[in-house]
């Protein structure tokens, strides 16, 4: 067995994977729902139709992360790539719904 | 998980695919087979005659009879009229939306129950490939939950493999079983890929209410199904007043509704709340020829029978969206179409099974080493997937044909025999080696597929005669038949050995390996 | 008539297909034996663009924007399904097909178009 497959044995990996999973289908969604919230409430078109654009979106930005999630050299920037979008969109949405009310 | 972006890539599609597979292959084989939903279901009720019209204003009134009988206290009807492939009316029953979902199919001549045969005909595939036998939502979690990953697989897929031009026309059947089994991946991964795409985004799409509440719930706040009527879904009805009220008859209500949407036949009637003061009736019909998933509707007032109105015209996104389901359903698609259709829908179920093949071939053990558990598990359950569902779909055809028709609760017993056939080649995949298991799960299923045309001529006669009605159906029964019993031929031949540490080296790079 | 469309189709992307596929040296050696000759491989690949393009307009043209590219989609799937079961089992009729395509698809096209 090579020096690589053992580390890949190894619990730190393993937890490293785990929290890459948790992170791309957890923080891939919730940042996905965001998104479609947020611009359903912003474009600017009708409001069936900007929920209906920001829906047939959200899968392709959900995808997008789960890719970008796994695709980061650490740990640390895949988290980043759930933890920017996040704060960024769910600020706009604050923002949305506090000048809707 | 890997330095660089294309080995991380790789990685991703190596594991995404597999966790996923083995219920991708059963949503794909059961969503090919789902393009001739109509077939199946008219071909498991033979005794069926085809071809006496109706009027549909009366269909309605019975089936509403029957409906008042026996859920007169329903929180909705709905009345699938006759059609030509399916002579009956259907009807449907829930008290909340949440279901559960009661239906009885009737005859339109009386308005009691069909005397055919008790069967879930083609329905029961169409379901199991987005509910997976599951409770619904369940089900429909689960599916969405690998659609995903498939589009993310199916992502990561093209990123790792950059060859795809010069690649594409390759399969290099002679080299080592690795080699091939990556070639045959890639081919027909590649050649279909427009399709893959866009079935699994617009699957996603098509459940996308379910999936992403978020951008409805967010601008409808507290008011949701505005969404549906403003986006030209659905036409505006009341909510329930809470008292009591009397449903007019359906009759005048039908034809009115065929009067005011003359350019397509009427498909079904929807009841919302039917035993109340505010009980609305839409009719529904076939959707014009197009792409899009939109069937038009005309609403009544349930009690007076007055005509309320029609959906609204979709904004051009909505319309897109409508498209999208449409494109997934193609019901839009005429026979020639509809064939290339189901050849991509199984160019897809191939491209996941030699794709979990792949992750085995990669892995088997040097001369000396022993199987390990992951490997031996993911063994078994490809043996017992990609061999097992097809044999059980065969079972649950011959079940079809030799069960007695009297049989009490026939419909669950056809179903049995789909899972029992099903878990039989997996208990064996568990107790025989390898090999073997491929060669004797590919040839049961294959033998079980070839019997089908025999059995239904010995129990409802000649595919010639008839109008030669199942001729069809039985000739691509031979056909699959024909190409598992091909596939259990190959599973049996043995491995070229010599060539395969360069198969190794090139399945590493492509991200399957583990070197 | 869509059935002959999708038979235009087909021919139009098998061919197209068949020439990009003999554009490529592998391949090229499975039918005729020899690598792509010099400056043999940009003609084989243009021809294969155009029988390709050409096969996406005439499905626009006759089905419209809609269900034209669809078609034209599902056409080069089975097509190009085609061409990879001939250049792996009986890779010397990759030529004959070729040539059998394109009268074939100027048969469904005049087909097509008295219909």
């Amino acid at each position: 067995m090579s020096s690589a497959q053992a580390a890949r044995r190894s619990t730190p990996y393993r937890l490293a994977v785990a929290a890459r999973v948790l992170l791309a289908a957890l923080g891939g969604y919730g940042v996905a729902a965001l998104a479609t919230a947020l611009f359903s409430l912003i474009l600017p078109m009708a409001r069936s139709e900007a929920v209906a654009t920001a829906t047939l979106l959200s899968f392709a930005v959900m995808a997008f992360l789960v890719c970008a999630v796994f695709a980061a050299r650490s740990l640390w920037r895949s988290a980043l790539w759930i933890a920017v979008p996040a704060l960024v969109l769910g600020g706009g949405l604050m923002l949305a719904l506090g000048a809707r009310a | 998980m890997r330095q660089g972006l294309r080995q991380s890539m790789a990685w991703l599609h190596a594991w995404s695919g597999l966790v996923v597979g083995w219920v991708l292959f059963a949503v794909f084989v059961t969503g090919t087979a789902s393009y001739y939903k109509d077939d199946i279901s008219a071909w498991m009720r033979p005794e069926l005659r085809l071809g006496v019209e109706h009027e549909p204003g009366q269909v309605a009134e019975r089936a509403a009879a029957f409906l008042a009988r026996e859920a007169p206290d329903a929180g909705g009807w709905f009345i699938e009229l006759p059609k030509a492939e399916d002579p009956v009316a259907t009807a449907h029953w829930w008290k909340t939306l949440e279901g559960p979902f009661h239906k009885a199919r009737l005859d339109p001549e009386t308005g009691a129950r069909s005397a055919a045969r008790d069967t879930r005909g083609g329905d029961f595939l169409y379901r199991f490939h987005f509910e997976l036998s599951m409770p619904p939502l369940t089900g429909r979690w689960v599916v969405g939950t690998c659609a995903l990953v498939l589009l993310v697989a199916l992502i990561s897929g093209i990123v790792t493999h950059r060859r795809i031009f010069a690649d594409l026309f390759t399969f290099r059947r002679s080299k080592a079983r690795q080699r091939s089994w990556l070639d045959a991946h890639n081919v027909a991964g590649v050649l279909a890929l427009p399709f893959h795409l866009m079935i699994t985004y617009t699957g996603l799409v098509t459940l996308a209410p379910m999936y992403m509440p978020w951008g409805a719930s967010t601008a409808y706040k507290g008011e949701e199904l505005r969404f549906f009527t403003e986006s030209g879904m659905m036409p505006e009805t009341r909510m329930p007043a809470g008292r009591s009220g009397t449903l007019a008859p359906l009759g005048p209500m039908v034809r009115e509704a065929i009067a005011r949407a003359p350019a397509t036949p009427i498909e079904g009637i929807g009841v919302q709340n039917p035993a109340d003061a505010h009980a609305a009736v839409i009719a529904y019909f076939e959707e014009p020829h197009g792409l899009a998933h939109l069937h038009p509707q005309v609403a009544f007032e349930g009690t007076t029978g007055a005509y309320t109105g029609k959906p609204s015209d979709p904004g051009p996104v909505a319309y897109a969206s409508t498209a999208f389901i449409g494109l997934h359903e193609a019901h839009f698609a005429g026979p020639v179409l509809r064939v290339l259709f189901f050849l991509c829908g199984i160019l897809g179920a191939a491209t996941v099974a030699t794709g979990l093949v792949l992750w085995t071939v990669a892995r088997v053990p040097k001369p000396g080493e022993r199987t390990g558990f992951g490997l031996r598990l993911v063994q078994i359950l490809n043996v017992g997937t990609v061999a097992g569902l097809p044999a059980g779909i065969a079972a649950y055809f011959l079940a079809n044909r030799l069960l007695p028709l009297d049989l009490a609760g026939r419909a669950g017993v056809e179903i049995g025999a789909f899972f029992g056939l099903w878990a039989l080649v997996a208990v064996a995949a568990c107790l025989r080696p390898h090999r073997a298991a491929w060669r004797e799960g590919l040839a049961l299923a294959a033998l079980l597929f070839l019997a089908v045309p025999l059995v239904d001529a010995a129990t409802v006669g000649s595919p010639f005669g008839d109008g030669m009605r199942f001729l069809a159906f039985d000739t691509v029964m031979i056909a699959i038949g024909g190409g598992l019993a091909f596939a259990a031929h190959k599973a049996g031949s043995v491995a070229r050995r010599g060539q395969a540490a360069t198969a190794r080296q090139d399945l590493a790079r492509e991200g399957f390996g583990r070197a | 008539m869509t059935p002959l469309v999708v038979a235009l189709n087909l021919s139009l992307c098998f061919c197209g297909l068949a020439l990009m596929a003999l554009s490529l040296d592998r391949h090229h050696r499975d039918v005729f034996g020899a690598r792509v000759p010099a400056g043999r491989a940009l003609p084989l690949r243009l021809g294969g663009w155009i029988a390709i393009l050409g096969s996406l307009a005439a499905a626009m043209l006759v089905e419209g924007a809609n269900f034209g590219p669809i078609q034209w989609i599902g056409a080069l799937t089975g097509a190009g399904l085609a061409v990879v079961l001939i250049l792996s089992y009986r890779p010397a009729w990759l030529r004959f097909a070729v040539f059998a395509s394109l009268p074939m698809a100027a048969l469904s096209l005049l087909l097509s178009l008295q219909s």
